[in-house]
């Protein structure tokens, strides 16, 4: 213990160890105040579309005089607001949707549609504190022990050092453990800061945490490996950035690649063309071709079917929800396409560990993959809420008053674990 | 020999002595080629889907039978984003940009389906494309070979015989960097094959290698610069690291999220509320008694000198519907030039950044010269809207001119009225082929000029710095 407080003072005073700790802590503090602006930018953005889309909704429904008409004018906004932990991991959130305006028309033609990012962004990433923790962590502690025992060597001190320390070889192995303590505190000071401030919860910043020491520990061995292996400081510098770039850099790309080669998913284009087919066809086809595939999948309405009129609303509603049906197909083989290229990455992240902490993070932050497929899932559940309204308004011609317009359902975000 | 060339024979000499040294280059060459070369069959089956996904949209047009034409305003029509030729270099923002745009009457539908909704998600680069490739490993691979060039020679003291025969500091500097260079010379022949292979013997691709000579000979200056300044090998490698870290991984960062931070864009939902309800307030352009088309209707009257709307030699809807695309097309148009005026501002922003670091503009010029930046993502948006705007007023015409309005007002009631307000499916041909034609050449270079200009400067800072170290005698 007490050796390791002598190291821990003997780093402090060291000018390398002084500049890459405060070089650690500068970018640990950018990354999170950057997360809190961007996280509270989405926030503000939301309630401002709240507020806008319930607006808008309340005139559509004012002036609706029949069902049909409202269901054709009332939109919603659907959304997956950001959890306390995303400040630390921003993840997919400006690449993949998590807010929509929808109507009840037909769902697969609404779905798709993504108001995200600036592409020009998202090519460089973000500074966010997953990055800092998996990608510059494992460089700043590089930078901090490649040179650990060779710089002895050089300075001839090495061998009177192993022979006079108590601690003998060791000596090295607790300095080396003495400075990636002062490293992971100089990134854990700003983000623990940070979760104050956004009212993270215990386990959430226990998972944080614990991907840091992960981290931490993980490149902390191989450091130690490779500095005891190689002789001289700049071979074991390229020797350990050629690990990292293995790691890091290779296999995740690597491995996206791989994914996309080994999972086919349906081309988007395809879905699009399909549905609107489906649904643009039934202006022009006999009633029954529409209501048929209908009354199949909700046999409830089979008594009120007829469509006599040229136009009806239950009708035009009907062939909405069968150009759904049409792309069923497509759409489950795109979704389970995507799940199953994250899990791939998920596997191969147990061969990167900067992979693994980055994925571990977004998981707790639920900015992952997975967090967008539980908000498209709690978008089809909450347009499937919108059709059992309408349709027994809609076939069972039930009254349309106001205490009817009041039962219209609500959009509230699923829940989700929010690591609060 | 030329006592510069012999200097630089003797460092490969050296690194060919050292094996560890070349067999992990040519490992790391060859893994980067084979993932580039994987990323460009990527793009190169893209860009074939969305051309025949477009050729389909347009014979699925064609093909419709006889109709109303204001249905076929609401069937619509899909437009895809087809990715310039040297997108197999550098894909750009290709990744994050939606391929597909619907076409539709009243509306501006944003771009979906980007690659990455589908893709998987991870790690600290979007992918291993030709360009990532040589903007951030070869400059690594290359500070590897070369650090030591000169501070090797210091620490063993050898610099001091070296200087006493005929060779000046700086003709030791220039030897050295001229084998780094001859490295990195060697390591651009694949990018030459793949341009020549993509564009052919094209200007624009000659250019893109240009470009990127400089920028991989501005790292081999810098390399060499800073080991002929640093008193060790170990000291020389730290500070090239370091600088490598913060361009090529750090700033880019950095600048995004600051540009993000600082101008932030607004949601492309929030525009849609605001043109809905400017649009409410425009009068809805299917209600031809709507009140606020009575001026239009009023002057067209008086212009054929008829009473009623039924004796105009027009059908009165079709010519409201054309006004009322008309004005409301100038509300989207006003949002969503907006809108792309902002990406750009923030794109600026992150271009502003190119001082700091050479890798934010070698991109900017890759980008700009592949026609692979933002610019090319906006152009793919207007071109698309100008499409949806000449079909649905093409069709807003024919609705004005082909049809009755007394057929057209009762076709939901009366079975023959509505078989003649159908129009016959030549119409449809009238429906232009989408072809997104790369950027001009021209704009092209003129976009990617100040970054090649800023690769100038990196270099030129890189060589100051290497040919005013001072001889090692001098210490």
């Amino acid at each position: 213990m007490t050796a390791l407080v002598r190291e821990l003072r003997f780093a402090l005073s060291e000018r390398a160890v002084q500049l890459i700790v405060l070089i650690a802590f500068a970018a640990s503090t950018a990354a999170v105040i950057a997360g809190i602006e961007a996280v509270n930018d989405q926030q503000a953005l939301i309630d401002r579309l709240v507020l806008a889309t319930d607006e808008e909704r309340a005139v559509a429904v004012e002036s609706a005089s029949d069902p049909g008409d409202m269901a054709y004018y009332a939109f919603h906004l659907t959304f997956a607001p950001p959890s306390a932990l995303a400040f630390s991991a921003l993840g997919t959130r400006d690449t993949l949707p998590w807010k929509h305006r929808l109507r009840m028309l037909a769902l697969e033609g609404q779905l798709y549609e993504s108001d995200v990012g600036n592409p020009e962004l998202s090519l460089s990433g973000r500074l966010d504190f997953a990055f800092v923790v998996a990608v510059l962590l494992p460089l700043l502690l590089i930078f901090l022990l490649h040179d650990g025992e060779a710089g002895e060597r050089r300075a001839a001190r090495h061998d009177l050092l192993r022979v006079t320390a108590t601690e003998g070889r060791n000596l090295f192995t607790v300095r080396a453990i003495a400075r990636s303590l002062l490293l992971l505190a100089a990134i854990l000071i700003p983000f623990l800061v940070g979760a104050v401030i956004q009212g993270v919860g215990l386990p959430g910043i226990g998972v944080v945490l614990g991907a840091a020491a992960l981290s931490l520990v993980f490149w902390l061995a191989v450091c130690l490996l490779t500095v005891r292996r190689v002789d001289a400081g700049p071979t074991c510098a390229i020797s350990l950035l050629g690990i990292w770039l293995v790691l890091a850099v290779l296999l995740p790309a690597g491995g996206k690649l791989a994914a996309r080669n080994v999972v086919e998913v349906p081309q988007g284009g395809e879905l699009l063309l399909t549905q609107r087919e489906a649904v643009n066809d039934a202006w022009d086809l006999p009633k029954p071709a529409t209501m048929d595939p209908f009354i199949e999948r909700h046999p409830r309405w089979a008594p009120y079917s007829t469509v006599s009129r040229p136009f009806e609303w239950k009708w035009y509603f009907a062939f909405q929800q069968v150009g759904d049906q049409a792309v069923e197909k497509i759409s489950t083989e795109l979704r389970e396409g995507i799940k199953q290229r994250d899990r791939l990455m998920g596997m191969l992240s147990f061969l990167s560990p900067p992979l693994l902490t980055e994925r571990l993070m977004t998981g707790a932050a639920q900015t992952d993959v997975a967090a967008f497929q539980r908000y498209e899932d709690c978008v089809r559940a909450f347009h499937g809420g919108l059709r059992s309204y309408y349709y027994p308004l809609l076939f069972e011609e039930r009254p349309f008053d106001d205490s009817a317009k009041r039962e219209l359902p609500k959009f509230s975000p699923c829940a989700q674990d929010s690591g609060r | 020999m030329n006592p510069v060339i012999r200097v630089a024979a003797e460092e490969w000499r050296y690194w060919r002595r050292s094996r560890l040294g070349l067999a992990a280059s040519l490992v790391i060459v060859s893994v980067l080629l084979a993932s580039a070369l994987a990323t460009w069959r990527q793009v190169a089956i893209e860009r074939n889907q969305r051309a025949e996904l477009q050729t389909t949209a347009e014979n699925i047009f064609y093909d419709q039978p006889a109709r109303h034409p204001h249905r076929m305003v609401h069937y619509g029509h899909y437009v895809f984003r087809t990715p310039p030729p040297l997108a197999l270099i550098d894909p750009g923002v290709d990744e994050y940009t939606g391929a597909a745009v619907f076409l539709e009457g009243h509306r501006q539908n944003s771009a979906t389906f980007s690659p990455a909704y589908s893709g998987p998600h991870g790690g600290s680069f979007v992918s291993l494309s030709p360009a990532t490739v040589y903007q951030v490993l070869v400059p690594l691979m290359l500070i590897a070979l070369g650090f030591s060039a000169l501070a090797r020679e210091r620490e063993r003291g050898s610099d001091l015989l070296l200087l006493a025969a005929p060779m000046s500091a700086r003709g030791l500097w220039l030897g050295k960097t001229l084998a780094l260079a001859a490295a990195a010379a060697l390591v651009l022949l694949p990018l030459l094959a793949a341009v020549l292979s993509a564009t052919g013997f094209a200007l624009d691709g000659i250019a893109l290698v240009l470009g990127y000579g400089l920028y991989l000979l501005g790292w081999v200056c810098l390399t060499t610069s800073v080991s002929a300044r640093s008193r060790s090998s170990s000291n020389a490698l730290a500070v090239l690291l370091s600088v490598w870290l913060a361009v090529c991984v750090v700033l880019p960062r950095i600048a995004a999220s600051g540009a993000e931070v600082l101008l932030p864009v607004p949601s492309k939902i929030e525009a849609d509320l605001a043109v809905a309800k400017a649009m409410r307030e425009l009068g809805d352009g299917h209600n031809a008694a709507d009140p606020a088309f009575e001026q239009l209707r009023a002057n067209l009257l008086v212009q054929h000198g008829v009473d009623r709307v039924e004796d105009l030699p027009v059908n009165i809807r079709g010519v409201v519907a054309e006004a009322a695309e008309a004005e409301q097309k100038q509300v989207m148009d006003g949002f969503s030039e907006a809108y792309a005026q902002q990406e750009q501002a923030q794109a600026e922003a992150v271009r502003w950044s190119s001082f700091l670091s050479p890798l934010l503009a070698i991109r900017g010029f890759s980008t700009s010269l592949a026609g692979t930046d933002l610019a090319h993502r906006h152009r793919f948006l207007v071109e698309a809207e100008q499409a949806r705007y000449q079909f649905v007023q093409d069709l807003n015409r024919i609705h004005a001119s082909d049809l009755t309005y007394t057929d057209d007002i009762r076709r939901s009631s009366d079975a023959g009225a509505e078989q003649r307000t159908r129009v016959s499916p030549d119409n449809w041909r009238s429906l232009a082929k989408f072809r997104l034609t790369p950027d001009s050449l021209a704009d092209r270079l003129s976009r990617g000029m100040p970054f090649f200009l800023l690769l100038a400067v990196f270099l030129a800072l890189a060589t100051g710095l290497g040919i005013t170290a001072r001889p090692a005698g001098v210490r």
